[in-house]
């Protein structure tokens, strides 16, 4: 309200400073504004800012509302009623085994009806079945071997390769030669690949072999 | 069991018969019995005209004179080499063919064939003469067919150098070294363990085959046991005499890092991925857990053991900890920082610490830093920037005077406990040396006091002695490499022509090149047929009897008719091999029975004798007629490292871990006059200062007296006729050989003397010619000789002297097949090293 009181004031005293520059240069007096008009002006800009702000309270509202049935929808289209079917079928088939042995007959028999009922969404004469006990161990295993190769041969290890250190063996040491690629044809099959390649394209921009 | 890998132990039979009648072994798990031949034909065909397109390596021709050009018409098919590769390419190499003098000598009418990294010398016949197309097909298999004018008796023989033998040894993990019997135990990464002896020249006494998926980490002797741990997270004791592991136990804690033994050899440490250190006691039959000590956050990387046994150390990432043995608790927490430079998500991990009995604490840590902690007071004393890149171990001796850590650069640095102030007593940790000899990451190092023992990711094991340690210097106490394993990774038929490979979890059998129509010596033959790949053998199909489940090492009979099998305790099974199958037949027992593995097994060629070394160093000898124990051969001090029965006298030659060569005749159950001989005389000192024990010996089948023995720098062919006639002399009895009168060498004579002879005229051969021919490969700008026979006046039939990294490289195994042809599969080094892991990036000045 205050900051309303002050804009008011604010605009009071422009009106006033606008009188006086009229009335410096055309020498009228001000004009004369009613006490009730500029109130209601005042009163109706606070309703309009009133209902402004409950507007966009209710767009948000609708907004949400919109969202929501979309992700319902959204859910509905990803599970089919088939797939929720089976998965209901599922928690009644886990505590089967075990069962004690006085229902061992029955249990045959749901055994012997198992491999009939094969899953929709699997195509073919196909089944899930667990292969392997996939511990934790081997897990960790994994991440243990994976910590040592990050911190060997990770970035910012510095790491070179076999065939430039083998190659500057040669150049410095007592018996110089060519690099090891040239020596050695198995390691510089990559730079010969890279070689022939732009070979290549060096032919074909220079247009040395008219096509 | 299937805790074995494909081809821990292989054989060839002798005489296959066509492709059935293969055997093979299981290390430790089972015997193999295959009878499903695949063929694989996996060397592409040659193409005549396109010889760049259709092979893997490419043949290259170079001319040895740029002015000489050579018309196009007459040689239709090389043209194209000669346009893809001008000669003003490679002046290098043509100088340096130029300037060997045996060019020059030749009036630039030699070329060069490259292939496979190899210069195969031979001779161009000129375009008149149109033999010029057949030997530009110098391929794989270089063969080299010496058609002396002097010797027709048995100059003349072919070499297959075979190279597709792609061996490749796998990374040293761990060393643990037991001071009481001088045992050093290495871990590799595939899982193996070997045991070598130090008081034995360092010989690879044992070798446990293992799993890959292992990730063996850690060693530890606990007395005389041995214990391993690794990633798998399991504790495994393995049993020294029958070459296995004796059980395995879950830690429980996640993959094991680390496993130290208390110096009592009571307990042991284990640190786990959890953060826990666990303590097991170490009973009679087995470990038991004892406790936890109080937990950690983070992996516990390394441990060690205070010397008195009440404290425990751990190295973790960014932080060590000292726990109180027995309360289980923690005393100190000592943080690492990380090095200056390092990224904030990179936390220093101490990878190595050691405690000393003073309390001090060194510890080795990934920003390159070796710490002194004061372990009372848990402060740093001093800081060692050793390198940039990590620590990876530490060694401390036995009386804690010196210290070496191992780093990434692959170097070895000493530290000394040395007074700085020449007179004070307090003493601080200088560093002192750094050795440099390998090329790869070093993970694990010891000290022993007089030598520094180093192995990591290059694969091989190097012991450096520490001079200042050192009185008397000896062939002992020289440096040494070691690259190969101490025992036959290939076998090879003699008569189906066939090589066996052993690779680590696989076996290859190949078939041997053919080549038709004589040559100058020197020169490479055209191929008919090239070496062929027959078998990729990875799974096991077992249908053997239930008693050769195991084995330890096997061996054919000459005749193919009979497997022997080397079992527990020393015993020996026998089965008999028909198209069939196999049958159990006996087992021989020896005499007395040392419990130990057996190391090597020979039959002799007439199916009488088998002889069997264990690693004890006993050799039994058995009747194979009578299937029982014969005898046994006089116990020498060092281990045999191969032996064979000669089929001509059937004396037993042997050769041992400190390059003495005995010979037994087993008929009259005593050392042969030969072998007493050259103990009397001695062998040369250059003969027993070579680092590398023989791995095989073979006799030349149409002249037994002549032994063929190689190990990885050489291969030497003994004349034992010639020595023989010596005895007469010694003796003063007249010889009715006159041609042969040539001496063991002389102590202060040249033993590799193969070139001197040759730049002698030949009156004075004989006078200084002797009993060894030694092929050699010479390091550095030397020249090397081409693997050659004798000929008539004792003198190696020289091929061809060509620069050394062209012929006979780092050799694995050499055989003379029954035609005389000559089968040497090499090795290189350079090949091995080019498929290591990466090494560091090291700025050299000026490159």
């Amino acid at each position: 309200m205050a900051a309303q009181q002050r804009g008011v004031s604010h605009s009071n005293l422009e009106e006033i400073t606008i009188g006086q520059m009229s009335a410096s240069s055309e020498d009228e007096g001000p004009e004369e504004v009613a006490f009730d008009a500029s109130k209601t002006v005042a009163l109706k800009s606070m309703k309009d800012a009133l209902e402004s702000v409950k507007r966009g309270k209710e767009q948000l509202k609708e907004k949400r509302r919109k969202r929501q049935l979309f992700f319902q929808k959204q859910k509905e289209k990803r599970l089919p009623q088939t797939l929720l079917e089976e998965l209901e079928t599922v928690p009644q088939k886990q505590p089967k085994p075990s069962d004690e042995k006085d229902e061992e007959d029955t249990e045959k028999k749901a055994e012997v009806k198992k491999p009939a009922r094969v899953s929709k969404s699997l195509q073919g004469n196909c089944s899930v079945m667990w292969v392997k006990d996939r511990s934790t161990a081997y897990s960790l295993q994994q991440s243990a071997m994976d910590f040592v190769h990050a911190r060997l041969y990770g970035p910012g290890t510095q790491r070179t390769t076999n065939a430039q250190v083998l190659s500057l063996e040669r150049k410095r040491g007592l018996n110089q030669g060519a690099a090891v690629q040239f020596v050695n044809k198995k390691l510089g099959a990559e730079q010969k690949a890279k070689a022939e390649r732009t070979n290549k394209r060096f032919i074909r921009k220079q247009k040395l072999i008219p096509s | 069991s299937d805790s074995g890998t494909v081809g821990d132990v292989c054989n060839l039979s002798p005489a296959v018969l066509g492709l059935s009648r293969r055997c093979r072994l299981k290390g430790n798990s089972s015997v193999m019995w295959t009878e499903r031949v695949e063929r694989e034909r996996c060397l592409p065909k040659l193409n005549q005209t396109r010889p760049d397109q259709t092979r893997p390596h490419q043949t290259r021709l170079y001319q040895t004179r740029p002015d000489q050009t050579v018309p196009d018409q007459t040689r239709p098919d090389r043209t194209r080499l000669y346009q893809s590769r001008p000669e003003q390419t490679r002046p290098d190499r043509t100088r340096l063919f130029l300037t060997s003098p045996l060019l020059s000598s030749c009036e630039g009418k030699k070329t060069f064939v490259k292939t496979r990294g190899a210069f195969v010398y031979f001779r161009v016949a000129g375009p008149q003469r149109g033999a010029r197309g057949r030997s530009t097909r110098a391929v794989r298999v270089g063969i080299v067919r010496h058609t002396g004018t002097r010797s027709s008796r048995m100059g003349e023989f072919t070499v297959h150098r075979v190279r597709f033998f792609h061996y490749m040894p796998s990374a040293v993990r761990a060393l643990a070294f037991q001071p009481q019997r001088q045992k050093i135990a290495v871990a590799r990464t595939d899982g193996s363990l070997e045991i070598l002896n130090r008081a034995d020249h360092l010989f690879q006494e044992k070798v446990i085959p293992g799993r890959e998926q292992r990730g063996t980490e850690a060693l530890a002797w606990a007395g005389q046991r041995l214990f391993s741990a690794g990633l798998n997270g399991e504790l495994v004791e393995y049993d020294m005499q029958e070459l296995r592991e004796k059980y395995r136990l879950d830690a429980s804690g996640g993959p094991v890092w680390t496993l130290t033994c208390n110096p009592q050899g009571t307990r042991l440490a284990v640190g786990c991925e959890d953060g826990t250190v666990k303590l097991f006691e170490v009973c009679d039959d087995g470990i038991q857990f004892e406790r936890n000590l109080a937990k950690q956050k983070g992996r516990i990387l390394s441990l060690s053991w205070h010397p008195s046994g009440s404290r425990l150390v751990a190295g973790m990432a960014g932080v060590i900890w000292v726990f109180d043995a027995g309360t289980g608790q923690s005393v100190h927490r000592l943080l690492v920082e990380r090095g200056t430079g390092a990224p904030r998500s990179k936390e220093c991990v101490v990878w190595s610490v050691v405690c000393l009995s003073d309390g001090t604490i060194v510890s080795g840590d990934s920003s390159g830093n070796v710490k002194v902690w004061d372990g009372d007071t848990g402060t740093l004393i001093r800081n060692h920037q050793v390198t940039k890149w990590d620590v990876l171990a530490l060694s401390v001796s036995q009386d804690e005077t010196s210290l070496v850590a191992g780093t990434s650069e692959g170097t070895v640095v000493q530290f000394q406990h040395l007074s700085v102030v020449l007179g004070r007593e307090d003493k601080e940790w200088v560093q002192t040396r750094t050795f440099k000899n390998h090329t790869h990451d070093v993970r694990a190092v010891l000290e022993l006091d007089t030598a520094v023992v180093s192995g990591g990711m290059d694969t091989q094991l190097v012991v450096r002695p520490l001079l200042d340690k050192i009185d008397v210097k000896t062939s002992a106490s020289a440096l040494r490499k070691i690259h190969f394993p101490h025992r036959r990774l290939v076998s090879c038929s003699r008569t189906a022509r066939l090589l066996l490979f052993q690779h680590r979890i696989h076996l290859e059998l190949w078939r041997l090149g053919e080549s038709e129509g004589t040559g100058v010596p020197g020169s490479s033959l055209p191929i008919k047929r090239k070496p062929e790949k027959l078998l990729h053998l990875k799974t096991k199909v077992s249908k053997l009897p239930k008693v050769v489940s195991s084995a330890n090492q096997i061996c054919f009979s000459s005749d193919s008719s009979y497997l022997f099998t080397a079992s527990t305790c020393s015993s020996v099974h026998v089965l008999a091999l028909s198209q069939s199958g196999c049958t159990f037949v006996c087992t021989l027992k020896p005499k007395s029975c040392s419990g130990q593995a057996i190391l090597l097994l020979t039959a002799s060629d007439d199916g009488k004798w088998l002889a069997a070394a264990n690693a004890d160093h006993e050799v039994q000898v058995y009747n194979l007629q009578k299937r029982k124990a014969y005898c046994t051969v006089p116990v020498y001090s060092s281990g045999v490292t191969a032996m064979s029965i000669n089929p001509a006298t059937n004396n037993l030659f042997m050769v041992h871990a400190d390059q003495q060569i005995f010979e037994f005749s087993l008929e009259q159950k005593q050392y042969t006059d030969w072998s007493r001989l050259v103990h009397r005389k001695g062998l040369h000192p250059q003969w027993l200062e070579r680092d590398t024990p023989v791995t095989n010996v073979t006799f030349s089948p149409r002249n037994p007296a002549h032994v063929i023995l190689h190990d990885m720098y050489m291969f030497c062919i003994i004349d034992q006729t010639l020595c023989s006639v010596v005895v007469r002399v010694v003796y003063n009895c007249l010889s009715s050989h006159e041609r042969s009168s040539q001496p063991l060498p002389e102590r202060n004579s040249q033993l590799v003397n193969q070139l001197t002879l040759r730049s002698l005229p030949e009156k004075e051969r004989r006078a200084h010619s002797h009993a060894f021919k030694i092929c050699k490969t010479f390091k550095h700008k030397s020249w090397i000789l081409c693997p050659a026979l004798l000929g008539p006046d004792g003198v190696l039939v020289p091929a061809v002297v060509v620069k050394l990294f062209s012929l006979l490289q780092e050799l694995l195994f050499v055989e003379l097949l029954e035609d005389q042809s000559l089968v040497v599969i090499e090795r290189p080094l350079l090949d091995i090293t080019a498929q290591l892991p990466p090494p560091v990036r090291q700025k050299k000045f000026a490159t």
